[in-house]
């Protein structure tokens, strides 16, 4: 295993799987409403920015403008997609994760 | 197809707009939240507003304080700026004690000058709810003769002036006259706060009816004048809030009059008044150039400027001089806003006061706080030298100490403003309501958006008073010195002397403070316990204001008056039962111009002036002011027989310098000469002027239809009130009475703004003093605490307790003694302005000022002591052991 494999956070993860599940509709309403559905959690507008942003910056998602909206005020969306960095560290984690749990099934199903 | 979408709050839209500008995702960012707003909108649209607002707030504070710089390049100015805020507000948590402190003192120093701010914008500056209020103007009359060079206008001068602006500069041009209606009701008469107005009163302060109208043009003749217009609160107070009231006849002063509208609750100009009536005029009035009682408003035209309006009058007063030299001689004309014309002039410089003493205390604050922050500079001196020697700008070094300054500024504005914000309730509500009606915007004393501001202003002054020493010291500290020496014994000369010279500028900005608040507090004192020409203890006053329709003629004045005074005298438990036309203190006043024979002026406007008295016989008895030579009035002084006067000390002292009084004649305005029959003792009607020059006549021989009732008892005079009540309404049972008081509350109540004054100066000097001393104390703590290895080796080498105990206090008393000296100057310079600003109420008092020198320099060594005994207690082995 690489040291220096992106370790992502939870919310990162979160983020970038919902953006997976959203496909095509994946821009900030949707992903907060799914945060808030999906996840059971509440994120602030702000921190949800902020971490997109800096999951944009790590090269993990890219984003792209979609077309002005009269709904919006004449304002595009601001589409993202996992980028291939992003399904690595993502497959990094699950394998991190489950390599945890490995072994430990009996013991939290029993207590 | 759906609507179109719903708008999200556009000031709040546009706020987030500005706090993205320079992100890349400022465009999406707000789309985004004006979808979601769209959608909650759609449920819920009041909701989805203040979840706008919410978010927005959110948004625009993380990006204003995150996004932009942290993820920005560094190195920016702004990122530097919040890398510096950053750092001092650690460095501040770190001691937390220290920045409580200073935030405390801070808040009660800007909170001091937050209220009396919040006072003078109340009073001075917006104390007027009326729209357009800075078009509403005062013409009035210029007068050399006159306090302040103000006056009313004559009848005469304002038709005359009405006529000649019509089409000028100034529109609506209304007059309005003091109206005591005696209203009778369902219930017992009451006299009701009212004025007479010109119909365009109404246009001129843009008031409008909230039912019926206001008055119309042709109410001003005479015979059409019996109108009213109800205010909303009279109207919910005598008439159940009935809208059936207009159109309905009403009894006011024994005659009916229409009521024809009520006014919105808004509306109660001037004085809180309750009842308006067209102020109406006959061919005697208009020709009356003499009497000035009108006061004038009226409202710029449209694009005109109050210079016009002045350049316009001034004119106007010109001709009006030229053509009426007899009464208008020396009588000018000029144009005041409506705040200016209204303002009591005895305010200003009142406030004036406060503001000083706000800014006193607040420089006795930021004095405190900045030697707070010297002595922290001092702790962390060799940090910030080994921050220096690895690379540090002395430049950075400087901005985190202004921040610091900054963020503790920051911090108090709350704290400020609700310590400002509790003090003006406190105001508020220990002000009687009688006296409130006079002060223009007392009733929305309270923090509003200009409070606010000058709030915010003056922490950010006091950021810059308080944080420049400490910055500039950084900005100098030579790093050599600060390495070598070991940060414990702290021995830096210069910054020793910063805090000496702050701790001498608090004990010398105190004492003036003290010696202030003491001269208000003793001058108050002596008008009310002092000396008054008469016996205000056991003496009941009533007054009553006679309508003329009920009492027409002198006769029925006079009959009304002698048969109330013998009603009030078979009260069981009076002595005495008197009236006159005005009581001693009570707040209105008579005047007359008269001219003694032998120095006859033809002009009547030179006529010398004295306080004019219409008095019943038993007068001087009842008030027990005494009759010093001749005699006083009786029964005979009556309707026919010689008319003769009594004449106060000071007038006799006046016009008849060598002593001849007696026998004297004097001649009023109106033609008659009267004899001067006898000199009675002077009475203080009101402290500002003093012992003036009173004029006394019998009543009998010039009834009057104001009349005060002064009656003596044998015990308590408010426990008459009652009987003293019943015994009017036997003579005229529709007859209301009022303000019935003992002549002791009277004096009393007159002093009500004046023991404000005082309080307030009270509060301020004690808040001075109090931070003062703090202030000596911790620096004189520290001092010892900085010496304690010099002490140490002192007490090592033999000196005594009592040896460094003096030394210290030695220390302290040269501080204290060369802040006194400084306060000592500054107290006279201020005892001497606030002898001039307050009318002459106020004189300095040497011996008072040196007796508070004397006692803050006690004061201030016991503040000292303290910290002089636990510096003789240094053990010299733990002192030396540190080395």
């Amino acid at each position: 295993m690489k040291a220096l494999e992106i370790y992502l956070g939870e919310l990162e993860q979160h983020i970038l799987l919902i953006v997976l599940r959203l496909g095509d509709e994946a821009y900030a309403n949707p992903i907060g409403e799914m945060l808030v559905n999906s996840a059971l959690r509440r994120v602030s507008r702000g921190a949800l920015y902020t971490a997109l942003e800096r999951l944009e910056v790590k090269g993990l998602l890219r984003s792209t403008m979609g077309d002005p909206l009269p709904e919006r005020g004449g304002r595009a969306r601001r589409y993202f997609t996992v980028t291939a960095a992003g399904l690595r560290a993502l497959r990094h984690s699950r394998s991190v994760l489950l390599g945890l749990w490995d072994g430990l099934e009996s013991t939290l199903e029993t207590r | 197809m759906r609507s179109l979408p719903a708008s999200p709050p556009r000031l709040a839209e546009r706020l987030l707009t500005g706090a993205l500008s320079g992100t890349p995702y400022q465009s999406d960012i707000v789309g985004d939240l004006r979808e979601s707003y769209d959608a909650i909108a759609r449920r819920r649209p009041r909701y989805a507003r203040y979840w706008y607002r919410i978010q927005v707030i959110a948004l625009a504070g993380r990006y204003i304080f995150r996004l932009r710089f942290v993820t920005r390049k560094r190195g920016s100015i702004m990122d530097r700026l919040f890398m510096d805020a950053r750092y001092a507000w650690r460095s501040l948590m770190k001691r937390p004690a220290t920045t409580a402190a200073i935030v405390v003192t801070l808040a009660l120093g800007i909170g001091a000058n937050a209220a009396v701010f919040g006072v003078i914008d109340a009073l001075l500056l917006h104390p007027f709810t009326i729209k357009d209020v800075d078009r509403i103007v005062m013409p009035i009359t210029l007068s050399p003769r006159f306090n302040g060079h103000r006056e009313t206008v004559s009848p005469a001068d304002f038709l005359d002036w009405r006529r000649d602006l019509t089409g000028g500069s100034v529109e609506h041009l209304a007059a309005s006259e003091w109206w005591d209606a005696n209203l009778v009701g369902r219930d017992e008469p009451e006299r009701v706060l009212g004025f007479h107005v010109s119909p365009d009163f109404f246009a001129a302060l843009d008031g409008r009816a909230a039912i019926g109208r206001t008055l119309l043009p042709e109410e001003e003749v005479l015979a059409n004048s019996r109108r009213v217009v109800l205010s909303d609160g009279l109207w919910r107070r005598r008439f159940g809030a009935d809208p059936a009231v207009v159109g309905q006849p009403v009894l006011i002063d024994g005659a009916q009059w229409l009521v024809v509208g009520v006014m919105p609750p808004s509306f109660t100009f001037p004085q809180q008044a309750e009842i308006w009536a067209p102020w109406s005029f006959d061919e005697k009035t208009a020709r009356n150039r003499s009497a000035h009682y009108l006061t004038v408003f009226g409202r710029l035209a449209a694009g005109r400027t109050i210079d016009e309006a002045r350049a316009e009058m001034s004119t106007i007063a010109l001709r009006l001089a030229a053509d009426h030299p007899d009464t208008n001689a020396d009588l000018g004309a000029t144009v005041l806003t409506l705040s200016r014309g209204m303002a009591d002039v005895g305010v200003p410089p009142v406030l004036a006061l406060w503001q000083a003493a706000g800014l006193f205390v607040l420089l006795i604050a930021c004095a405190n706080i900045a030697s707070l922050l010297l002595a922290r500079a001092a702790e962390r001196g060799r940090e910030i030298a080994i921050r220096l020697a690895l690379g540090s700008s002395r430049g950075r070094i400087v901005r985190e100490s202004l921040a610091e300054s900054a963020i503790l500024s920051v911090i108090s504005i709350p704290l400020s403003l609700a310590i400002a914000a509790a003090t003006l309730r406190v105001m508020q509500a220990s002000m009687p309501a009688r006296i409130v009606r006079y002060i223009a915007g007392w009733d929305r004393l309270g923090l509003d958006v200009w409070t606010i501001g000058g709030t915010i202003a003056c922490a950010a002054a006091a950021a810059l008073v308080f944080g420049i020493a400490p910055a500039a010291h950084m900005a100098r500290s030579a790093l050599a010195d600060a390495l070598k020496t070991d940060g414990r014994t702290g021995a830096d000369p210069g910054r020793q002397r910063i805090r000496r010279a702050l701790v001498v500028a608090e004990i010398a900005l105190a004492l003036p403070l003290l010696v202030a608040a003491m001269l208000s507090v003793s001058t108050i004192t002596s008008f009310i316990t002092g000396w008054q020409g008469y016996d205000p203890d056991n003496v009941l006053t009533l007054r009553a204001v006679l309508p003329e329709s009920r009492y027409p003629d002198q006769d029925s004045r006079e009959r009304f008056t002698r048969r109330a005074i013998e009603r009030l005298g078979e009260v069981p438990g009076v002595r005495e039962a008197a009236a006159g036309n005005i009581a001693p203190a009570i707040d209105s006043n008579a005047v007359r111009a008269f001219d003694v024979s032998g120095q006859a002026l033809s002009e009547v406007s030179k006529w010398a002036r004295a306080d004019y008295r219409v008095v019943s016989p038993r007068y001087f008895e009842a008030l027990r002011l005494p009759v010093r030579t001749g005699r006083g009035f009786s029964e005979q002084d009556r309707n026919g027989s010689q008319p003769v006067a009594i004449v106060s000390e000071a007038m006799a002292r006046k016009f008849w310098p060598a002593g001849n009084a007696i026998g004297g004649r004097v001649r009023l305005a109106d033609g008659v000469w009267l004899q001067v029959v006898g000199v009675c003792g002077d009475v203080i009607h009101d402290w500002f002027t003093g012992r003036t020059p009173t004029l006394y006549r019998p009543l009998a021989q010039a009834p009057t239809d104001t009349l005060v009732f002064a009656v003596r008892t044998t015990g308590d005079p408010v426990a008459l009130v009652n009987a003293a009540r019943n015994a009017i309404a036997k003579v005229d049972p529709v007859q209301p009475v009022f303000e019935i008081m003992s002549a002791r509350q009277v004096l009393s109540d007159k002093t009500v703004s004046l023991r404000y004054i005082a309080t307030v100066m009270a509060a301020f000097a004690g808040l001075a003093l109090l931070l003062a001393l703090l202030g000596l104390y911790a620096v004189m703590t520290y001092f010892v605490s900085q010496r304690a290895r010099e002490i140490g080796v002192r007490i090592a080498l033999g000196a005594t307790a009592s040896d460094v105990t003096q030394l210290t206090l030695a220390q302290g008393a040269r501080l204290t003694l060369a802040g006194v000296s400084i306060g000592l100057v500054l107290a006279l310079a201020l005892s001497k302005a606030m002898e001039a600003g307050l009318l002459g109420i106020v004189s300095s008092d040497v011996r008072l000022t040196l007796g508070l020198a004397a006692l803050l320099g006690a004061t201030s060594l016991v503040a000292t002591y303290l910290p002089a005994r636990r510096a003789a207690r240094v053990d010299p082995i733990v002192a030396l052991r540190a080395e």
